[in-house]
């Protein structure tokens, strides 16, 4: 580890961005992004699709590195750390994928229990015990035995929740954990992400575009568009900020700062006509 | 410069640097094995995967390999009326050169390509990047045990195809074609040498062919587009640049041992 990635005195932001610049192929990801993610607080981060979302999930956790700025995690700066201390650092986070990334190797107990076997000499029967405890906090113990091929996509996504809690880490990162959960198992996914905040004071990150789900259970709210952070506040009031950006969004838009059409020639020349004969 | 003439440049720029690539894949490989001893179950399991799941295709291409090699060399020897050294050619042959490039071509088709397509669907589901981020190096968890089995393997499967070969071929000459039992072994062992035709020959022809194809098939599953076309195209380039390796090799070798 480098002087620059040692730790910084406590402070009440558990995750702290400071001119975050990403071009990916050309395009300007993040442009000098600021944010901070406090602790113990549940965060949505929101914005339109291709916005960057899951790229900031990226940088938090070091799977990609910078064109310039810092990502601070529980005081150390992530994009100065060597792969050991990241591996380290990443011991301490759950990081829930939008596909849920199952090892379609392994059955659903021996997925939960991937992490503790690796890093871990606890004897199988605390194991077993550990496993089953956060397979039924997420009401999938009596699907121990499945394979991830029987799994529907609801039920996967709540496996791979179990396996992001196995460590009870102190920052979890969920991307899209709403996407594809009736109604029943996003209400109760809700409740642990809440519970797990409140009992075990769990930092929470989430990235999702369910408005009233995010409402139950984030205390902050972030809205990314155009590299840059256009609106934040309280879940309950942000749509009504006033900003055109908040508006666009929230009001489900096509017109308005975030264009709709992807950035394209001219429609009637594309199609074959002259212009101005149409 | 015609532009014919640019894209064979970018062609050739293109191989080496991608071979160039495979080479510091390979120091990431040999680097990460320290590490991925705590994986010993993961390496036994890949054995089974690679090693004892290819043996039904390794033996029965063994026994037609030693047959049919056995029937042509009869027909050419006895025009010399030389049919007396068909177990000696058999085996030479066998040992020499069929059993290692037989092997382990069979091997990249067999075993190359499974690798190939089950790393490269792991990285297009981001089961590597979870490993990434349940801080367990994927090298040292995905990439050596794959490497390792295949090294494990090949030795194994190649002695395995040699006995059934000169199986094959004692079948054919002597059960089939009348050549003398006592003469077809006798001449076999007088002429084939330990360690000039099955140490040089089988042994070390085999690990340095297993290498290059476990080399080559964790590679290009691990550093595959994570797309559906991504992982064919790799599949196909394992075959392919195994096949190429794997002769261009056995000429060198061949050059070095004989």
């Amino acid at each position: 580890m480098t002087d620059t990635a040692q730790a910084q005195p406590e402070d009440r932001a558990l995750v702290r961005i400071r001119g975050l610049t990403t071009v990916l192929n050309g395009k300007v990801v993040f442009d000098k992004l600021d944010l901070d993610i406090s602790r113990g607080k549940v965060t949505a981060i929101m914005g339109p699709s291709g916005t960057g979302k899951t790229t900031l999930l990226k940088h938090i956790t070091g799977q990609m590195r910078a064109n310039s700025g810092e990502v601070w995690v529980d005081g150390l700066n992530v994009g100065k750390l060597s792969r050991q201390a990241l591996f380290d650092l990443r011991e301490r986070i759950g990081y829930l994928f939008q596909n849920s990334a199952l090892l379609t190797d392994f059955d659903v107990f021996e997925n939960v229990a991937f992490p503790l076997r690796q890093h871990t000499r606890l004897p199988e029967v605390l194991i077993r015990n550990i496993v089953l405890t956060k397979l039924q906090a997420v009401g999938l113990r009596g699907a121990a035995s499945l394979t991830p091929a029987e799994l529907s996509g609801g039920m996967a996504r709540r496996v791979a929740l179990a396996r992001a809690i196995v460590f009870d880490p102190m920052l979890i990162l969920y991307d899209e954990p709403f996407v594809g959960l009736d109604p029943i198992a996003l209400n109760q996914v809700l409740k642990l992400i809440r519970t797990l905040n409140e009992t075990l004071g769990i930092t929470s990150v989430l990235v999702a575009h369910e408005l009233e789900a995010i409402k139950q259970v984030a205390d902050h709210v972030y809205l990314i568009a155009n590299g840059k952070v256009v609106g934040q506040g309280d879940p309950k009031s942000i749509e009504h900020d006033g900003s055109p950006w908040t508006r666009q969004f929230f009001g489900g838009e096509a017109d308005g700062p975030v264009p709709f059409q992807y950035p394209a020639g001219d429609y009637a020349e594309a199609l074959g006509f002259r212009q101005g004969a149409v | 410069m015609s532009a014919q003439m640019r894209r064979g440049e970018n062609v050739v720029i293109g191989s080496l640097a991608q071979i160039g690539r495979c080479g510091l894949f390979l120091l990431r490989i040999l680097a990460a094995i320290p590490r991925s001893l705590r994986h010993t179950r993961e390496t036994v399991r890949q054995l089974w995967f690679v090693g004892a799941m290819s043996l039904t295709i390794i033996m029965t291409c063994g026994l037609f390999v030693g047959m049919v090699l056995s029937l042509q060399l009869y027909h050419v020897l006895s025009i010399f009326g030389g049919t007396s050294a068909t177990g000696s050619v058999v085996a030479l042959s066998v040992y020499r050169e069929l059993g290692p490039v037989v092997t382990a071509l069979l091997f990249a088709g067999r075993a190359g390509t499974s690798i190939t397509a089950e790393i490269g669907l792991m990285r297009a589901t981001d089961q590597i990047a979870a490993m990434e981020m349940m801080a367990v190096d994927p090298i040292a968890y995905v990439a050596v045990p794959r490497f390792l089995s295949g090294l494990i393997a090949m030795p194994l499967l190649c002695c395995v195809f040699c006995g059934l070969s000169i199986f094959g071929g004692h079948l054919v000459a002597v059960d089939w074609l009348g050549v003398d039992n006592g003469t077809f072994w006798s001449n076999m062992t007088s002429t084939v040498k330990v360690w000039d035709d099955v140490v040089n020959g089988v042994i070390w022809k085999s690990l340095a062919f297993g290498g290059v194809v476990s080399l080559i098939a964790v590679f290009q599953g691990y550093t595959t587009a994570p797309t559906s076309e991504g992982v064919a195209y790799a599949t196909t380039r394992t075959v392919v640049a195994s096949s190429i390796a794997i002769l261009a090799l056995d000429f060198v070798l061949t050059a070095f041992l004989m």
